[in-house]
């Protein structure tokens, strides 16, 4: 049975907290910090001579559509009737919106150690930071950057990436100055808050644990991830003719992406899972647009 | 406002220790100075030979490391406050920080710095690496 992913801002309260208490389950019974511990463990940057499928690399797409669909399979072994939200940050801009609130993503960090106060991730009502590379036990945001405010990426920052033809390009990492992939992803040569497009954007922009290795401890990185997935398939469909992964042959010796990249038809670990296996979820799930 | 940069002697004088052996050529006599994983063909020398400093009231050290005494892939090894920093190496040669994937720097004491920037007062480093 095909079920629908939803803008988390079409939630009717009683979805919200089912949402809300199937993470909460995930979390007590310690399988959510299995998901932070896989994120951590496959942030490999590109400079770094060894093998990357999560970051930087063509493989940034279908490697977390398979994370996010391990995620919702666990969620929905604790009520089948819960899916992952998507958040449409070119709509939901503010920390005043209704994302922020109470009875769903909790709002944002106090000022003086970026401490989330409110909301069923806050740690005075319970989530305790496990896994992370600073020492508090407590969720960190800072939304929009106080001390250096910038905005959530906009509408132009997603046709700017849709308007690529070409999947990805060489030499297929952050330096690619072509290709859908990298432009959502959101790397680019430019300085100042100008850097960060799109997905990295929003990273920047919650702030805190959302920054750093341990970003899956914010569960408001499932809400962005998912968004970034409906947007592949957005892109997909407008450009039908186009490659919809690349490369389709992994690099060959001598080349300096040579092991580095996953191609096609060729596994992402820590699963045996193909880009080509994620290139269509439409047997499994769609999104309510 | 800018914060207040105190470089220790120590420092100092390791600066001058390596400034005059440059002078002689003979910068490749010091250990721990060779340029990290040249040999594998990544992004060129460090560019500067190390660091110790305080920064915003935290201790940052840096040095570059080979093995086991690396601090993640970047090359280096780095401390604030003596828990240790992994940074990790971009294509383009910059440098990333555990605390912030998303904001690259051209030194690794620039990512030691930005990473105090993002601790605030009120965070330590937990000493996880990864």
């Amino acid at each position: 049975m095909v079920y629908t992913r939803r803008n988390q801002n079409t939630l009717s309260r009683a979805e919200r907290r089912r949402f809300v208490d199937a993470v909460l389950r995930l979390k007590r019974r310690g399988e959510y910090d299995e998901f932070v511990r896989t994120h951590i463990d496959f942030y490999v940057s590109d400079g770094d001579d060894r093998l990357r499928v999560a970051h930087m690399t063509p493989t940034f797409l279908p490697w977390h559509r398979r994370f996010l669909l391990d995620f919702e399979r666990a969620l929905r072994r604790m009520d089948d009737g819960v899916t992952v939200p998507y958040w449409d940050w070119t709509k939901d801009r503010s920390p005043a919106a209704s994302l922020w609130s109470e009875d769903l993503m909790g709002g944002n960090g106090r000022r003086s150690d970026r401490r989330v106060m409110t909301g069923p991730f806050a740690r005075r009502n319970g989530w305790v930071v496990k896994e992370a590379v600073t020492d508090g036990d407590f969720l960190t945001r800072d939304l929009g950057r106080r001390s250096d405010p910038l905005e959530l990426p906009t509408h132009r920052d997603v046709t700017w990436a849709m308007a690529e033809t070409v999947y990805d390009v060489e030499p297929w990492d952050s330096t690619s100055r072509r290709g859908f992939r990298n432009r959502l992803e959101g790397w680019t040569e430019e300085s100042g808050s100008a850097r960060w497009r799109s997905h990295n954007r929003v990273h920047r922009w919650v702030g805190g644990h959302m920054l750093g290795g341990g970003s899956v401890n914010d569960p408001v990185f499932w809400l962005n991830h998912a968004f970034v997935d409906l947007l592949w398939s957005r892109w997909q469909r407008l450009h039908p003719d186009s490659a919809p992964y690349l490369p389709a042959k992994p690099p060959t010796l001598g080349d300096a992406q040579y092991r580095r990249i996953v191609a096609r038809r060729e596994a992402m670990p820590p699963w045996r899972t193909t880009p080509q296996d994620m290139l269509s979820h439409k047997t499994i799930y769609r999104y309510a647009e | 406002m800018s914060p207040a940069i105190r470089v220790h002697r120590l420092t100092r004088r390791h600066l001058i220790a390596v400034a005059a052996a440059a002078a002689l050529g003979a910068v490749g006599a010091f250990r721990g100075l060779r340029e990290p994983r040249a040999e594998e063909g990544l992004p060129g020398p460090p560019g500067e030979p190390g660091f110790d400093e305080t920064y915003r009231g935290r201790r940052i050290q840096g040095e570059p490391a080979t093995g086991a005494a690396v601090h993640g892939p970047g090359g280096w090894r780095v401390t604030v406050d003596g828990k240790p920093l992994g940074l990790m190496r971009r294509a383009d040669g910059s440098y990333l920080s555990m605390l912030d994937h998303y904001q690259s720097y051209a030194t690794p004491l620039a990512a030691a710095r930005g990473a105090v920037d993002e601790l605030g007062a009120h965070q330590t480093l937990s000493g996880r690496l990864h």
